[in-house]
């Protein structure tokens, strides 16, 4: 079949765009350290902090501002009393706590001993060996108590106040608690609400793409669509038709080639297979005939959008991807619309800075929020309206990795393809919910089918025959045996995705996770 | 690693020839070799800036020279030298290669696949496990991707000014300071 034809043919999936959490949301970690407490004069709690924080420096990354850097008496949990009120406490006395990670216990005892207090009676003195020593009488030994506390901060208010009930008390800070766990709200609103219209159509081209790679043997049926949102705008902008043009906001698309290798000088697997159609042995998993992930459709994605972007470097036809017809059909497509942008421009030249859709990537906790980014017009010179502009900006005009792009994908990718789309720069990733896969890397948690609305005393009425309405429940929320990564947005790795599922208003197929087991 | 043989210093020692090749020419100072049955059958060093593919880290490079004389069966008797702790990406990809064992020089606090923020290479997984060993020339390592991080890289849409930046040669064995920055 003719490219155009496919394309033509394409019928969008019908379904709704979905976040995936965050491993920070689906697996929320408790993680306990210790603090020392030490009481000293309230008067003090001023000059206390002071000489704390010249003397001991703070993990930038692992902020304890949820935890209250001084207790009154009444604000201790109760099981600390004993521990730190003891008999009499003095009203004179307030509780610091010295977060981890933990100072020697010399330099605490030096930092703090001008701000104890004398003690109370003679028996409290005399349990503290060396008070006595001292001729002056003045500088107390001061105790240090060991505490357990939260080392991240509390998602809840419910969770904070436990915690400060139960272990030390502590700040709830509803913003700074998702920051850490999750990317900002309005930000996966907006986007999310972003791919929602035109997601159905880029599903059902990859599985196109997929269909390709599958029949032509190449490798197995996996396939993965890049978008440019900007070249969405752009349309949008212009009054344009998303129905009619959303192919035309495609940079890449790019399918499984993991047959294709000529491995050891060899015939591939591919080649192996006499005949057409699809290879017989994507029925079972051979590590040996898998080729390897950066035969995958998200790593040759990378692949083609890189070689487009060094278009005129005469070293990248070097590095030219073997390319299959629908793959070479979409890279030679130009940017319709900077051509209209173009057409604009000569009629009003105040109107060469296109607005960029917010984008959300970051590299540090402090900067997690949009951030607006304003491009000048990457458009040839003044007066050229005829030069082709390509869908994939060149390095020459800025273009770089796959920066801000979205990509569709029939299935999960696998672990590797996560972080390749991570290093890749990509916006965004979008796969169909019933394309997760033992194997992947994205999904955070189990899917959760929604139970069938019957209230409880329907439940009691079948009490005789529950058989089939728990069977329903239990197959559908039944948790494959697999890891839930949730890659593409982990606090700890340096660069964030958002990633979203397609739910399908009604699946068709079999669920990829059901199948064999292999990495897409 | 506590003990490394002659034969593991000169393979990293090779390893460590492509890192300094990757710094010469504007790429993150990443190097590494494969070795099968004690001979060097592929070398790689990080090519993201040439090749504009954020992808193209050095164990893939290395990889896919050997298979161009090897079938891909041979990984689960080859080993990797590698001068950085692989990252999430190259963790899994050796895993599904069924790469033998890996050596590294540093670890990877920002991205490290091997043990500094996933387990991949023990994790469950359709594919069999790998042992890790880090920690060979771990400060010549980390010196490397220092020098670089001093760099502004012209590469990127908006280099970062990085005039007042000097180069650290403090080891206060801080092994987790020095890599972050270096990983930046």
């Amino acid at each position: 079949m003719e490219v155009q034809d496919i394309i033509r043919g394409v019928q969008p999936l019908v379904g709704e765009v979905r976040p995936i959490k965050t491993v920070q949301e689906t697996q929320p970690a408790e993680e306990y350290d210790y603090a020392y407490v030490a009481e000293v004069n309230v008067k003090s709690a001023a000059k206390v902090v002071k000489v704390l924080d010249a003397a001991i420096p703070r993990d930038p990354a692992r902020p304890m501002n949820h935890l209250r850097r001084f207790a009154k008496q009444s604000n201790l949990p109760k099981h600390l009393h004993p521990l730190l009120l003891g008999d009499n406490a003095s009203p004179q006395s307030i509780f610091v706590l010295i977060p981890p990670p933990l100072p020697e216990v010399e330099l605490l005892q030096e930092l703090l001993a001008p701000f104890t207090l004398p003690p109370t009676n003679p028996s409290d003195a005399q349990s503290q060996p060396h008070s006595d020593s001292n001729p002056a009488g003045q500088v107390q030994k001061l105790h240090l108590h060991t505490v357990k506390v939260p080392t991240l901060p509390p998602l809840s208010a419910s969770q904070a106040n436990k915690w400060s009930n139960d272990l030390w008390p502590v700040v709830y800070n509803p913003a700074a608690a998702r920051a850490t766990v999750a990317p900002p709200v309005q930000v996966l609103n907006r986007t999310r609400e972003f791919i929602q219209p035109d997601a159905g159509w880029y599903l059902s081209l990859a599985r196109e793409v997929a269909k390709e790679s599958y029949q032509s043997g190449r490798g197995r049926g996996v396939g993965a669509v890049a978008v440019d949102p900007e070249i969405v705008e752009r349309i949008l902008d212009a009054g344009g038709d998303m129905e009619e043009r959303w192919a035309d906001a495609i940079v890449a698309v790019a399918g499984d080639a993991r047959y294709s290798r000529r491995e050891a000088g060899q015939p591939s697997v591919a080649e192996r297979h006499a005949g057409r159609g699809p290879n017989p042995v994507t029925q079972r998993y051979d590590a040996d005939l898998e080729g390897g992930p950066d035969l995958h459709a998200l790593m040759r994605a990378a692949e083609i959008i890189a070689y487009k972007r060094r278009v005129g470097d005469p070293d990248a036809e070097n590095d030219k991807p073997d390319l299959s017809p629908l793959e070479e059909y979409f890279i030679a497509q130009l940017d319709s619309s900077a051509l209209e942008l173009k057409a604009e421009e000569t009629q009003d030249t105040d109107t060469d800075v296109t607005p960029v859709p917010e984008k959300y990537q970051k590299t540090g906790m402090e900067e997690s929020h949009p951030i607006h980014i304003t491009s000048s017009s990457t458009s040839a010179p003044q007066g050229e309206s005829s030069t082709p502009v390509l869908r994939i900006r060149p390095r020459a005009q800025g273009g770089y990795l796959c920066t801000d792009l979205d990509v569709y994908l029939t299935h999960e990718p696998c672990v590797c393809c996560c972080m390749a789309l991570l290093l890749s720069r990509f916006r965004s990733v979008i796969y169909p919910q019933k394309g997760r896969m033992v194997s992947g890397g994205l999904a955070s948690e189990p899917v959760v089918k929604p139970v069938p609305v019957s209230g409880s005393d329907s439940e009691t009425e079948r009490e005789g025959t529950p058989q089939q309405p728990a069977q329903t429940v239990s197959d559908a929320n039944s948790s494959k045996s697999r890891e839930y990564y949730g890659i593409h947005w982990r606090k700890e790795l340096n660069w964030r995705a958002l990633g979203f599922e397609f739910v399908e208003d009604v699946p068709q197929g079999e669920i990829a996770e059901d199948g064999i087991a292999f990495y897409a | 690693m506590e003990q490394t043989t002659a034969e593991q210093a000169y393979f990293m020692e090779q390893a460590f020839k492509m890192a300094r090749n990757a710094l010469d020419t504007g790429e993150t100072p990443v190097g590494c070799v494969l070795v099968y049955e004690n001979k060097i059958v592929g070398h790689g060093m990080n090519d993201t800036n040439r090749s504009m593919n954020g992808t193209r880290h050095a164990e893939f490079l290395a990889i896919q020279e050997m298979l161009r004389s090897y079938p891909k069966s041979a990984l689960r008797s080859t080993d990797l030298y590698v001068t950085v702790e692989p990252c999430v990406m190259c963790a899994s990809a050796l895993r599904q290669y069924q790469i033998r064992s890996v050596y590294f020089g540093c670890g990877n606090e920002r991205f490290g696949g091997t043990g500094s923020i996933l387990t991949l290479h023990i994790d469950p997984s359709i594919d069999p496990p790998y042992p890790v060993y880090g920690g060979l020339q771990r400060q010549e390592a980390i010196m490397l991707l220092r020098r670089f991080y001093i760099q502004e890289n012209d590469k990127a849409p908006k280099p970062r000014p990085k005039k007042h930046r000097e180069l650290n040669t403090n080891f206060d064995d801080d092994p987790v300071a020095s890599v972050d920055e270096a990983t930046q």
